[in-house]
């Protein structure tokens, strides 16, 4: 147990690993028993986080693990992993997603189960390992090794376009990582170490051209995987062809570790370069915004207009972190989360009606209301955060980004975040269309329509999956300080450390009162940020 | 004139294979191989044991630290590395070839015997720096091979590759021969490092006949590498061979021929200043060719051996991209590059015999649902695959990390730019055999054909394959221990960099 005491992180990182590679060599025929372990296994690995970290003495030291690695070619690396304010909540969110999709989609898959259990365990090592990695050769070995896993997922169990659609996901992440790479041996050479800060100091002491370089290579890496228009077109294709539980992984857990990424790494390590790229990058998260809530808006099929979503929601989360202020870099932390959980719903539901209808075209639905009640409701309450309702999760992250941009003190914030609120009202219109063709009307009359094969309503295993999901809704909606409480210090020290001379004064309170992020949350925002001028 | 200890300990790891090579004939005199089933087994011990003796005795000689010489012969550590890839790689195709010759129905003891005497050539290939010592090596490993490769008679093509392989490889021969022709004559030496000495002392460097010397001898390496656009013969004569004939090929003769290369390049063509910035030029140049045709040729294959040829050809690219970079570290990640590189292509192609393809059926069709079949060689097949393509964890990562760090740090951005983009394209091929083996279900009528057929039977090769995949994912997390260990020794004390 003493090892244990002092490697949680090593533990709760690799434990899923090795349980896959032990699941990998149970026999096909023991497929279910394999399903059922790894299910277990996963709840525990869940179970296990939340005692160590949340249960935690307040006060104490945060979880961190440090010890040199090995050194070649004149380069150590370090075997770094902690948990701090900025990763808390996407760790525990990876943990709760993982159990909670495998049982959602416990009776999805047909053949394989038990090789599926042990990929999603690998797969659930590689987004902690790249969530709780302080090395950055550290954190692109978990991110690369993540495509592995996922692209079987996609490529064996997806449907009818699942080569190409696990071919295009793994290319076009790889090609980011690699050019990344490049820059990543360029900056470690110059710093001789692949330490963060170690980094960011040798960084700063190179010319700004080189600065922008790197930040560009960084920046690309991870918003593919964001995906941030116009490196979003791999999404789509992985999204609609992945299993139920693979689109709620990505969705859930693999996008966010693009925003993670700038938010840990791409802003901290080149301050100057990323206020440098604000614009630009703001000016492709408003488009991502809108032309993500257009595209969705004439998907015919509902799982592609979930995937079209998530372009429009996470472009979201890029303005947030673009707009490079306290506000707006929380709103986006939340909304990271927001849009794990209620995408995450979505896939989830989506699957649930696709297990029984065998269909998720719009057109097949109508009068779905009537057949599955409880269905409906859950899918309502989920449409509705998606939507950003108040007192839901969506409402308080989307509002957040917005007032941070608007109030950033770039001469553009106030214009992206009028064109980006526009989207706010898109997303409604998309997410209310389809639930009105899909649940409201009269029961689609056709024989071998899609509600004509709904024949019972979600079992309890179903419901069992949804209510948790809709409890945190509710709970990041009414009382969101719980989930950005964590990062509120390790982000304004980061903005301050991001020197922006000219605009500093206007975006950052000179020192965060206690309790000013929980006025926030009850939406007085504009009061308390004008307190700080 | 008698042979003293320390010199015996210098021959030995050379006498070994070359003792069993001329036993195994003679086993087989007055036998008849087609049916005597235990003239076979003795055969394949004793090529295993002749094999294993060297491999121990090098071994020895690299725990003692020592590093016998014989006259020109030099049993340094690099040596040694050297020795023991060669042997590791033997030993593979070795065990490989008893169940791919018994798939083929074609058993024949001379094929063991070619083998030895080419390790034989390939050890005395990297441990000399004279160069008619090193032509020596060269052609006693060369020619044993291009018999190899249409050892299978009945094979038409077998013949056809092998005649190519031979002609093209006689004119490459030639050139090195001339190309150390003209060095000695410019210079009067025959050892290299001296040669280079003195073509330096006598201001000869930028002489149009050392320069014509020095590219010859290049080309003849480069040509051992199959490096564009001395590359041609590569896929037909991989194609043409047995699985663990081409496999043995794709490492052992690029291995070495990169071995040699180190322990010339550094020493005795950059000592003639101009002459090793302009070999380092052109090195440049034709490594970014042959990632380029390697990578966009190996895009479009349909046939599996193929698409490895034109892998093997772009691996090279990335070897030669770590000469471009010159550093003693990315010289390291060259031979640690070697050493994750001979267990990866040793069961790439181990696993064509594993599967039971024979003759031409080594197309992507005939992998398809493989993976599923037989799930310990599908993992460790997905190993392999992403190994190659340079994805971590696998050791394949550290090889590109290392060569691609160095390039890095000496000024050459766009180069390692072009090599990642060249690892990109090369995933997309590597997948290719990932998508056929676990992503398309067979089609039905190989399942009927498949059902007809006996069950494939390969211990020995899957056997090959296991311990390939271990050292290909070990190789990802003990990096250093064979970065610093081995790679990094061998060129240390044996060569007398970095220190």
């Amino acid at each position: 147990m003493t090892w244990l005491n002092s490697h949680p992180l090593t533990f709760l990182v690799f434990a899923p690993a090795l349980l896959g590679l032990l699941l990998m060599a149970l026999p096909q025929s023991v497929g279910k028993l394999t399903r059922l372990l790894g299910f277990l296994a996963a709840l525990a690995v869940f179970v296990l986080s939340i005692a160590w970290l949340l249960g935690r003495a307040p006060g104490s030291a945060p979880l961190a693990e440090h010890a040199p690695w090995f050194t070649i070619v004149g380069l150590p690396v370090d075997y770094a992993l902690a948990v701090d304010g900025l990763n808390l909540w996407l760790v525990l969110l990876t943990t709760f997603l993982v159990p909670l999709t495998m049982l959602g989609t416990w009776n999805s898959l047909k053949d394989r189960t038990g090789t599926f259990a042990a990929l999603f365990l690998l797969l659930e090592t590689g987004m902690l390992g790249a969530l709780v990695a302080q090395d950055l050769l550290l954190f692109y070995l978990f991110w690369e090794a993540m495509l592995i896993p996922m692209y079987f997922m996609i490529g064996v169990w997806g449907g009818d376009e699942r080569r190409y659609a696990a071919n295009k996901f793994f290319l076009f992440t790889l090609s980011g990582s690699l050019l990344w790479l490049v820059a990543l041996l360029f900056l470690a050479g110059k710093a001789g170490s692949f330490a963060p800060a170690v980094m960011a100091q040798a960084a700063s002491a190179l010319p700004f051209a080189t600065q922008c370089w790197l930040f560009i290579a960084f920046a690309v890496a991870f918003a593919i995987k964001v995906p941030l228009f116009p490196l979003h077109t791999w999404l789509p294709d992985a999204h609609v062809q992945a299993p139920t539980a693979g689109s709620v992984i990505l969705a859930g857990v693999l996008l966010k570790l693009g925003g993670y990424g700038f938010i840990r790494f791409a802003i901290p390590m080149f301050p100057q370069a990323a206020i440098h790229y604000a614009k630009p990058l703001a000016l492709l998260s408003v488009i991502a915004i809108i032309y993500g809530a257009l595209v969705s808006m004439v998907q015919r099929d509902i799982k592609k207009l979930v995937a079209y979503s998530s372009v429009s929601h996470m472009g979201f989360v890029m303005l947030g972190l673009a707009s490079m202020t306290v506000i707006g870099t929380q709103g986006a932390m939340l909304q990271m989360l927001n849009h794990g959980i209620s995408t995450g719903a979505l896939f989830l539901l989506v699957g649930m009606v696709y297990d029984r209808a065998h269909t998720r075209m719009i057109a097949d639905f109508g009068g779905v209301a009537t057949k599955m009640p409880i269905f409906t409701t859950f899918f309502l309450i989920v449409t509705l955060s998606s939507i950003g309702l108040p007192l839901t999760n969506g409402f308080v992250g989307e509002f957040w980004i917005l007032n941070g941009t608007f109030l950033s003190g770039f001469a553009w914030g106030r214009a992206y975040a009028i064109v980006a609120t526009l989207g706010v009202v898109l997303g409604a219109v998309y997410m209310l269309w389809m639930v009105k063709r899909v649940f409201w009307g009269p029961v689609n009359p056709d024989e071998d329509s899609g509600t004509q094969h709904l024949h019972s309503d979600l079992n309890p295993r179903e419901i069992a999956v949804m209510l948790p999901l809709v409890v945190l809704i509710l709970w990041m909606g009414i009382h969101p300080r719980t989930f950005v409480a964590a990062s509120e210090a390790p982000v304004t020290a980061l903005l301050k450390d991001a020197n922006a001379p000219a605009i500093r004064p206007l975006i950052l309170p000179a020192a965060p009162a206690p309790g000013a992020l929980e006025a926030t949350a009850e939406g007085h925002v504009p009061a308390s940020h004008e307190v700080h001028p | 004139m008698s042979i003293t200890p320390t010199e015996w300990a210098a021959l030995l790891p050379l006498l070994f294979p070359a003792l069993g090579a001329c036993l195994i004939p003679l086993m087989a005199l007055d036998r008849d191989q087609a049916t005597t089933k235990w003239i076979r087994a003795a055969m394949y011990l004793v090529a295993l044991a002749a094999v294993a003796a060297g491999f121990w005795f090098i071994t020895d000689l690299w725990k003692a630290g020592a590093q016998p010489g014989f006259h020109q012969l030099h049993m340094d550590r690099l040596a040694q590395f050297s020795g023991i890839f060669v042997l590791v790689a033997a030993a593979m195709a070795i065990l490989q070839s008893w169940d791919h010759f018994h798939q083929e129905g074609w058993v024949k003891g001379e094929t063991l015997s070619l083998l030895l005497f080419s390790v034989t050539g390939m050890m005395l290939f990297t441990a000399t720096t004279n160069f008619l010592v090193l032509f020596l090596g060269l052609e006693l490993f060369s020619l044993p091979l291009y018999s190899l490769v249409a050892t299978v008679r009945h094979r038409a093509e077998g013949a056809e590759g092998g005649m190519k392989y031979f002609l093209t490889g006689a004119v490459a021969s030639s050139c090195f021969l001339m190309g150390g022709v003209l060095l000695y004559g410019m210079s009067g030496s025959l050892d290299l490092t001296t040669a280079a000495l003195s073509i330096r002392a006598q201001g000869l460097a930028a002489d149009p006949m050392v320069l014509a010397g020095a590219a010859l001898l290049l080309l003849g390496f480069l040509f051992k590498v199959s490096a564009a656009p001395f590359h041609q013969w590569t896929p037909d004569a991989y194609e043409a061979s047995p699985h663990p004939i081409a496999g043995f090929m794709s490492v052992a003769t690029k291995g070495v021929a990169f071995i040699a290369l180190l322990r010339i390049f550094p020493v005795s063509f950059a000592g003639m200043g101009a002459v090793g910035v302009r070999m380092q030029a052109a090195l440049a140049i034709l490594a970014v060719l042959t990632l380029v045709i390697g990578n966009l040729t190996a895009l479009v294959q349909t046939n599996v051996k193929r698409m490895l040829a034109y892998s093997s050809i772009s691996h090279a690219g990335y070897l030669m991209l770590g000469f471009v970079a010159g550093t003693p570290a990315a010289y390291t990640g060259v031979l640690f590059y070697l050493v994750i590189y001979l267990a990866m292509n040793m069961g790439a192609f181990g696993l064509l015999t594993v599967f039971g393809l024979v003759g031409e059926k080594t197309t992507f069709e005939d992998l398809r649902g493989l993976g599923w079949k037989r799930p310990a060689m599908g993992f460790a097949a997905a190993v392999f695959m992403l190994s190659l393509a340079g994805i971590p964890p696998m050791g394949g990562f550290y090889g590109k990390y290392m060569i691609f760090k160095e390039l890095v740090g000496t000024g050459h951005v766009g180069l390692a730019i072009l090599g990642v983009l060249a690892s990109l394209v090369s995933a997309y091929y590597y997948l290719r055999f990932l998508v056929a083996l676990f992503l398309q279900a067979p089609s039905a009528e190989a399942e009927r054909l498949a059902s007809d057929r006996p069950a494939v039977h390969a211990p020995l090769a899957g056997a090959t394959v296991l311990v390939s995949a271990a050292i290909v994912l070990v190789g990802g997390f003990v990096q250093a221990f064979l970065a610093d260990g081995f790679a990094h020794r061998a060129l240390s004390e044996g060569l007398g960099l970095l220190r």
